[in-house]
Formats: C-alpha cells, sequence, structure tokens
C-alpha cells in the first residue's frame, strides 16, 4: 500500500509540473498578453512596465525557469487582474471549489446510480423516461443550464441567483454563514452535477445490463434469490468497478464544466478564477489555477483507485501479491 | 347600505394605495442636482461590477473598478458633472485665474476632515501632486496633468488655499484636475519617502488603512465576491435642506462577471443597479420588466464612443502591396462611405436605437460636436462613379472592382469576437459594400489578438470601438497628434534618443497637428471650439476612420432607486452616489 502511495504521489506531483508548465507556455504562446487589458492605446511607458512585471519581456524559457524556482519555495508569482500573490487566490478558490464539488458530486452519485441500476435492471416505461433525461443532460451545456437556473432562480425567488453569501453576510455570525452559503449552494450544483449525473447514469445502467446477463447472476437466479436483492447485492456490487474508475474523470469534468457553471453563477470557485485568468491572460493566475487543477485531479485519481480497491478484490489480491 | 360602506372603504384603500404608491414611486425633488427628501434616508444599494478592482489606489491604476472606488470614496478638487459636462467646485469651493491662464488660485472648502478625523488641507494636494510625479509612483495620471510636456507646480501659502502653475495655457484648465483624487499624506507620506507608493492601497490592504473625502468608506472587500462601503459620517456634502449626504447607508458592490447573468439578477430585483448601459439586444427584457414596475429603464442619449471601421494607413506596412496605391486615397474611403446606408446599420446592428455620424465626435459630445462635417449620403452609384473614378472597376465582371494592374478590393477585416453589434455590423458592412464591388472576409478574434495584431499594424481592416477617453479634445491628443500613441490609423514607430523623429505621413495630418497643439493651448472656449470644427471637418474629407451609427445609450436601474443623475459616461449612476437613495427592501 506504501508503494501505491508513493507512486501515487510522484504521479501526482508530475502531473502538476506538467500541467501548470504547460498552461504557463501556452499562455504566453497565445496572441496577444496581459497588456491588452490596458487598452489599446494604453501609453507604452505603462505598457513595458507590466510587461517587465511579469516577464514578459524575457524569452518564455527564462520566464518559465524563474517561475518554475520560485514555485518551489510556493511563491506562485502575482496575478495581474487581482494585483496580489497568486497563493493566496488560489487557496481561496480551491476551498470554494471543493465545497461545490463536494456537493455536485454527491448530488450527481445520488441521482445518478439509483436511476442507473433501475435503468439497467428493468424494462418498460420508468427505463425509457430516464433514458431519455439523461440524454438530455447530457446535450444540455453547462452554460445553458446554468443560465436556465439564474433565470429560473430569478423568476421565482425561491433561490438565490447566484454569489456563493447573501450581501448581508457582512454583518453574519459564523454559523448564519454557513446557512446562507447551504442557500447558495444549490444553484450551481445543480448546473454542475446535472451532466455528471447523467454520465452516471448511462455508465451505471450500461454495466448493470452486462452484468445482469453474467453467468453468476443468473445462477443466483436460479438459486431463488430475489430479483431486489440480486440487483444490490450482486449485480450492483459485481458493476462497480466500471462506475469506481469514472469516479476519477468525473472530478476532472466537475472542474472544467465548473469554469462555466462558477462564471455564470458568480461562484467564487477556481473554475471562474482560471476562466478570468484566461480571458485576460493573467498568465501566473492561469498557471497557479492548472496546478490546483493537477491537485484535484490526482485526488480524483486517488479516491478513484481506493475505491476500485475497496470495490474490487481482485485488486485487492493484486496489491497484497 | 352595506354595499355603500363596502364601496366606500374599497375608494379610500385605493385612495391610500394610490397615496402610498405615488410617494413611494415619486423620486426626490432636485435642487442644483441634489435631492432633497431627508425622507429617503438610509438603506442599502446593492450594485454588481464586473471585474475586482486591480489596486483602490487611483493614482496607480485606471481599471474602471478602481475608478469606481475613486468615486465613491475620494474627493477631487474640482469635478466635471459627468450629466451636464460642466465644472463643479468640489473639493475646492472657488478659485481665481490670472488672465494669462497660467496660474489658478484654489481656495479649499473649510472644514472638510478624512474619514478618520484628521484635516483636509493644501498639503494633502502638495502631498498627492508629488506622488503623481514622483516616477517611482508609477503614476497613471501623470500625463493627463502635464501640460506642454511639463507637470503643473503647485505651492500652498496656507493649509486652505493652493496656487497652482501651468507650464504653459492649457485649453481645458482646471479640468484636468477631474483626474486628480486626493490622497491622504497623512496616511501615505511613509510610502512615498520609501519609494513604495506604487504598492500602497494595493487590493490586499486591509479597509480599516484607508481613508478618503468620498461619500462612503471601504468596509470589506472579498475577492472575487463582494466589495462593500459604508456611508462616511464625517463626508462634507450636504443637501440644500440640510440633510447630510451620502442618503445610503451601505452600498455593496457584488462580482457578476457574466453581463447575462447581470441582467438576469437586475431584472429579478437581486441587484438594483449596474455599472454598464444595456446592450441593445437587452432593451426589450428591460422594458418588459419596467412595465411590470422592477426596473426603470432611462435613456440618457447617444453615447460619446462609436464603432469605427478603418484601413491600416501605414505604407511600410503594406510593404509592396498594390492595394495600397488605393487604399491609401481618400476617395476610396470616400466612396466606402457614400456604399453605407446608415439608417439601415442602424436599424440591423443596433437594433433601431442609434443615429448616423459622419465622425469620431458624436452628437452625445454636446460641447464639441459639429454638424457641419461632410456627409456622404446613401448612393450606390455615386460610390461606384469614385472608384471609377481612382481607376478601381470591376473588369473581368466577378463582382469584385481591381485596378488596372489587377488588382482586387478584397480585404480581410478583424474585429472583436463574440461581441454581438461588432459582428452584425462587420456582416452589415460586407454586404453593402458587395454592392460596390469591395469584398470583405470577416475575421472575428480574440481581444488580446486584436490588440496585439493593432499595435505591430499587422492587418487590412478593423472595425472596432477606439474609446476616446476624454470628451475634451485636449483629453485625446494621442489619437488626433500623429505622433500620438493612440492615432489609431497609422500608429508611429517607437521613440526615444537615437531614434528618428517621425514626420506626419500625410498634408492633411500635419495640419491637424498644427490645430490641435494651438486648440490645446487656447483658454478662449469659442476658439477653441472653432479650431476643433476645422480638425473635424478635415477628418471628415480624409476619412482616415469610418462611422456610420453613434449607440443611443439606455440604463436601467431597479424601481426603487431614487435620486439617479445619469450620465452617459461609465459608471452611469455612482458617478454622483452621495445623493442616491433608495425606498423599501431589495
Amino acid at each position: 500500500m506504501a508503494r501505491f502511495l508513493l507512486r501515487r504521489l510522484i504521479f501526482a506531483i508530475l502531473l502538476i509540473v506538467i500541467v501548470s508548465s504547460g498552461a504557463l507556455f501556452l499562455t504566453r504562446l497565445a496572441p496577444g498578453d496581459v497588456t491588452a487589458n490596458l487598452g489599446a492605446f494604453a501609453p507604452p511607458e505603462e505598457v513595458a512596465r507590466i510587461r517587465a512585471r511579469f516577464d514578459l519581456d524575457r524569452s518564455a524559457a527564462a520566464q518559465w525557469g524563474g517561475w518554475a524556482l520560485r514555485a518551489i519555495r510556493f511563491d506562485f508569482g502575482d496575478s495581474f487582474l487581482y494585483n496580489r500573490p497568486v497563493g493566496g487566490l488560489i487557496q481561496r478558490a480551491a476551498g470554494n471549489t471543493a465545497v461545490l464539488a463536494v456537493a455536485a458530486l454527491s448530488l450527481a452519485t445520488l441521482l445518478g446510480i439509483p436511476l442507473g441500476i433501475i435503468s439497467g435492471s428493468r424494462r418498460g416505461v420508468a427505463p425509457m423516461l430516464i433514458r431519455g433525461a439523461s440524454l438530455v443532460c447530457l446535450s444540455i451545456p453547462p452554460l445553458l443550464t446554468s443560465l436556465l437556473l439564474v433565470f429560473a432562480a430569478s423568476r421565482t425567488g425561491w433561490l438565490p441567483a447566484g454569489g456563493m453569501t447573501s450581501v448581508n453576510a457582512v454583518d453574519a455570525g459564523w454559523s448564519s454563514w454557513v446557512l446562507d452559503v447551504v442557500r447558495h449552494l444549490p444553484l450551481p450544483a445543480i448546473a454542475l452535477a446535472l451532466p455528471i449525473a447523467a454520465t452516471f447514469e448511462r455508465l451505471q445502467s450500461q454495466s448493470m445490463a452486462e452484468t445482469i446477463h453474467q453467468p453468476f447472476v443468473v445462477a443466483a437466479l436460479a438459486r431463488g434469490v430475489t430479483w431486489r436483492r440480486l440487483v444490490i447485492g450482486h449485480a450492483w456490487r459485481a458493476s462497480l468497478r466500471s462506475m469506481c474508475a469514472i469516479y476519477g474523470l468525473a472530478i476532472g469534468a466537475l472542474l472544467s464544466g465548473s469554469f462555466v457553471v462558477e462564471y455564470i453563477t458568480a461562484w467564487p470557485g477556481l473554475g471562474r478564477l482560471m476562466y478570468e485568468a484566461l480571458r485576460a491572460r493573467d498568465i501566473y493566475l492561469v498557471a497557479g489555477c492548472s496546478a490546483m487543477g493537477g491537485v484535484f485531479l490526482a485526488l480524483g485519481s486517488l479516491v478513484a483507485d481506493l475505491l476500485l480497491f475497496a470495490a474490487d478484490p481482485r485488486v485487492r489480491e493484486g496489491q497484497s501479491a | 347600505m352595506k354595499r355603500r360602506l363596502l364601496g366606500s372603504v374599497v375608494t379610500a384603500a385605493i385612495l391610500l394605495g394610490g397615496v402610498v404608491f405615488w410617494r413611494s414611486t415619486t423620486a426626490p425633488e432636485l435642487v442644483n442636482g441634489v435631492a432633497t427628501p431627508a425622507a429617503t434616508r438610509g438603506g442599502q444599494l446593492v450594485g454588481s461590477i464586473r471585474a475586482v478592482p486591480r489596486s483602490f489606489n487611483r493614482i496607480v491604476a485606471r481599471e474602471q473598478t478602481t475608478e469606481l472606488l475613486s468615486f465613491l470614496t475620494q474627493g477631487r478638487l474640482v469635478r466635471i458633472n459627468r450629466s451636464t459636462f460642466d465644472l463643479e467646485p468640489w473639493l475646492a469651493e472657488s478659485w481665481e485665474a490670472s488672465p494669462d491662464g497660467l496660474t489658478f488660485t484654489l481656495h479649499l472648502r473649510p472644514g472638510v476632515t478624512w474619514s478618520d478625523g484628521a484635516p483636509f488641507t493644501s498639503g494633502d494636494v502638495l502631498f498627492t501632486l508629488q506622488a503623481v510625479f514622483d516616477p517611482k509612483s508609477e503614476s497613471v495620471v501623470a500625463n493627463q496633468l502635464t501640460v506642454a510636456g511639463k507637470p503643473i507646480a503647485a505651492t500652498a501659502p496656507d493649509d486652505h488655499t493652493i496656487v497652482l502653475t501651468y507650464p504653459a495655457p492649457s485649453g481645458p484648465g482646471l479640468r484636468l484636475l477631474d483626474a486628480l483624487a486626493i490622497m491622504p499624506k497623512h496616511k501615505l507620506e511613509g510610502a512615498l519617502a520609501a519609494g513604495t507608493f506604487a504598492k500602497s492601497w494595493d487590493s490586499a490592504t486591509p479597509p480599516s488603512d484607508m481613508v478618503g473625502t468620498g461619500p462612503f468608506l471601504l468596509r470589506e472587500y472579498i475577492p472575487g465576491q463582494r466589495i462593500v462601503l459604508d456611508r462616511n459620517p464625517r463626508y462634507w456634502r450636504k443637501a440644500t435642506d440640510g440633510t447630510q449626504l451620502p442618503y445610503l447607508d451601505r452600498i455593496v458592490l457584488q462580482v457578476v462577471p457574466d453581463q447575462d447573468a447581470e441582467l438576469l439578477r437586475l431584472q429579478s430585483g437581486d441587484l438594483d443597479l449596474t455599472q454598464s448601459e444595456l446592450r441593445p439586444d437587452d432593451y426589450v427584457a428591460a422594458r418588459r420588466a419596467e412595465d411590470q414596475g422592477r426596473l426603470k429603464v432611462l435613456e440618457l442619449g447617444v453615447g460619446p464612443d462609436a464603432d469605427a471601421f478603418w484601413f491600416r494607413l501605414k505604407a511600410e506596412a503594406w510593404k509592396n502591396d498594390p492595394r495600397f496605391a488605393f487604399v491609401s486615397k481618400p476617395e476610396f474611403r470616400r466612396a466606402i462611405s457614400h456604399a453605407v446606408d446608415r439608417e439601415a446599420f442602424a436599424e440591423n446592428v443596433f437594433l433601431g436605437a442609434g443615429v448616423p455620424i459622419w465622425g469620431p465626435i458624436t452628437p452625445g459630445n454636446r460641447i464639441w460636436f459639429s454638424p457641419n462635417v461632410l456627409r456622404y449620403p446613401h448612393d450606390v452609384n455615386k460610390a461606384k462613379e469614385i472608384l471609377k473614378g481612382i481607376g478601381l472597376e470591376d473588369r473581368n465582371a466577378n463582382g469584385i472592382v481591381e485596378d488596372a494592374g489587377g488588382n482586387e478590393a478584397r480585404f480581410t477585416v478583424i474585429t472583436q469576437r463574440g461581441i454581438g453589434w461588432y459582428e452584425r455590423g462587420t456582416t452589415e458592412l460586407r454586404n453593402r459594400l458587395a454592392q460596390v464591388g469591395i469584398a470583405l472576409e470577416i475575421a472575428p478574434i480574440d481581444n488580446g489578438a486584436l490588440i496585439k495584431r493593432l499595435l505591430s499594424s499587422d492587418y487590412e481592416a478593423i472595425y472596432y470601438r477606439p474609446l476616446l477617453t476624454d470628451l475634451d479634445p485636449a483629453g485625446n491628443m494621442d489619437v488626433w497628434m500623429s505622433s500620438g500613441s493612440g492615432h489609431f490609423w497609422n500608429l508611429p514607430g517607437p521613440k526615444g534618443p537615437g531614434l528618428p523623429v517621425e514626420k506626419p505621413a500625410t498634408e492633411w495630418e500635419a495640419r491637424i497637428d498644427m490645430l490641435m497643439a494651438e486648440q490645446a493651448s487656447t483658454i478662449d472656449p469659442e476658439r477653441r471650439k472653432a479650431i476643433f470644427n476645422d480638425v473635424q471637418r478635415i477628418f471628415a474629407e480624409n476619412l482616415p476612420a469610418l462611422y456610420f451609427v453613434a449607440p443611443r445609450i439606455y440604463y436601467a436601474h431597479n424601481a426603487r432607486v431614487r435620486g439617479v443623475t445619469p450620465s452617459v459616461q461609465r459608471p452611469p449612476a455612482l458617478w454622483s452616489a452621495d445623493t442616491i437613495a433608495v425606498s423599501g427592501a431589495p
């Protein structure tokens, strides 16, 4: 197990270095730079000052070298947009995204898995409806879902139409603040969870449909095991392997989906920060957000492996051997 | 009897309701621009901003949010009223100018204090000017406060008097000081002495460290989420009835980066106002919300800025491209102007909310607009005739005109991707110019890439909105002067010691250079206007950039907001936040 975790840690570090360096190079090579934010006709001396501050007057390799050396000391440079160190911004935004991601992943799991079990193990109208709903959720881009939900929230007033806390939170105590966050959570969480729930449903359904025709399931049925016990106790557990594998990818998808959802719903998370940074060519903020994205992906992958480890005895046996 | 009683009760209720409704919807009476009723004191206004502030120090940052916060938290010596464009006394209550226009003696308003109670004195003004012109400060307003290449000098005979000496006569005179937010010496002199003024009051500074003479104080800033401002209890300004301003207790500015989400939240009542005008596409939805009593939509008039279409007129950038032979001719551009139906342009591009224009100064800039410039009525035949006159004809009957050497009038026009009216504008242009045989291929690109290509003269034609930073032409010398960094149709090369000084590319640009220099140093307003009319006339004759339509500006705010004095400039409402009030809960 220790060797497994060590391998995972090395993989995570490599992933973070590659992703953040790649992001830095791509941002540097893309046409235009951060000085475009000063406007088309900013005074040349101001443009030169900003270019020097963000090392844009050096070669891409020299810039990367300087940034990497500083990053080893956990100094990820300054953000142009926020005019403050990237580290603190990412820390705060990652926390907010983690809250949203956990809520969305929980919602996607609670919706997708049971619906997938039903649609994969039954025939009739209900599975058809579930399949149809999943296809709709998969087809609608998160941008549209977010806008529709913001529209619905603004029309009905049932939920806050955006943000993470309400405007009166400035005077609120800690417990009121938590309640306020919980009230703001459903809208972005639903927008983010729907396509993932649909993915879970489709995969679970397919996996269940395949497992249910396996000889061991047929044998159990012949032994007189009830249908419900057969589905939950035997077929579902056996079908979990592919679901566990998809969990790591789902966490990655949560992050990429959150770009748009956080932007539209004004959730101050990592996705929105990265989106703003990309639009503004805020080079060190892009690199920092990408590094944190790498952390999320590595964690997702680790969670998926651990789940697989717990769910599949063959994996456990393989590890111990 | 019962029925009559019921009728009376219903009538009374309707009347009472009517009175309550009338009281809650009647705007406060404005006396000299200041809302008066004390009944509207208190309350919280929720606005939106699209981007976070880079700094709270207006001397070192120019972004829209920093500018907005400087309106809310800081004071200026004099202020340009964004609604009337008049110069108003602010922290300086009066002034005298010397006959030669070089010296201004300003008398500071007595009894003004900073929000922490420290007295506001002429020392603060001297300190601010010192900070502006200190090279280590990295000031972004130094250029605006420089006259004939030299800084304005200041002395303080006493605590309440400032004497400003201009190095040369300046057309805008004291209007230049509108750019100068006065900073507190007692808080920032240490930073200036240590050479760290550029970093002082950055966005990480605790709100309690910052003080101001504006109507509000920074209470809280959560990056990416919101800025909270509380009323400054020591604010100096009072309404004419003696009510202490500002009316509001608090302003909350929520960060809402997406404009669609911003509009939805405005319609739902989640936001009271925004910092930008309505897009043409949003007008109908806002009007519908107004009909339902949720929003109030204001027509602010014609905007001072308009989209332009221009060809790169930098000869060396075309290298040996034979098309420059006709692109460089004013007749070619005049033909294009004739080819465009401006009424249809307003209808198709701005959905009817626009007025035809023939130059960069729109009717929205009431002081400087000249209606007497050359106009080019829509006339396709005339356009074709002009093109023929410069040797451009469709010789091979493929629908595109070419010169005698067979070089077609075919161009790629770049524009900013994702902006609805840019995309509609280029499509309209392509269709209209096709009728006279000029082919345009549209290439929408990212704003950063567009700016890079513009600055490196790596384009053939552009459709974009080059914003004029100031309504006064003397504030836009960088655009008008051929040596200016904003002379967008023919950007000058790098300047510096050892580098050759570029001459104006054309005779008419040399003439504009001369007129603009004269205009900027002329004190007589009538004479300035006459000179600038001449500049607009030359521009319209030579058309280095073509302007077709100026948008009408509409602004929407929640119906509970009172006392807004709207401006066609940004921020449309909060430039005068101290007189804004709200009625009822959000």
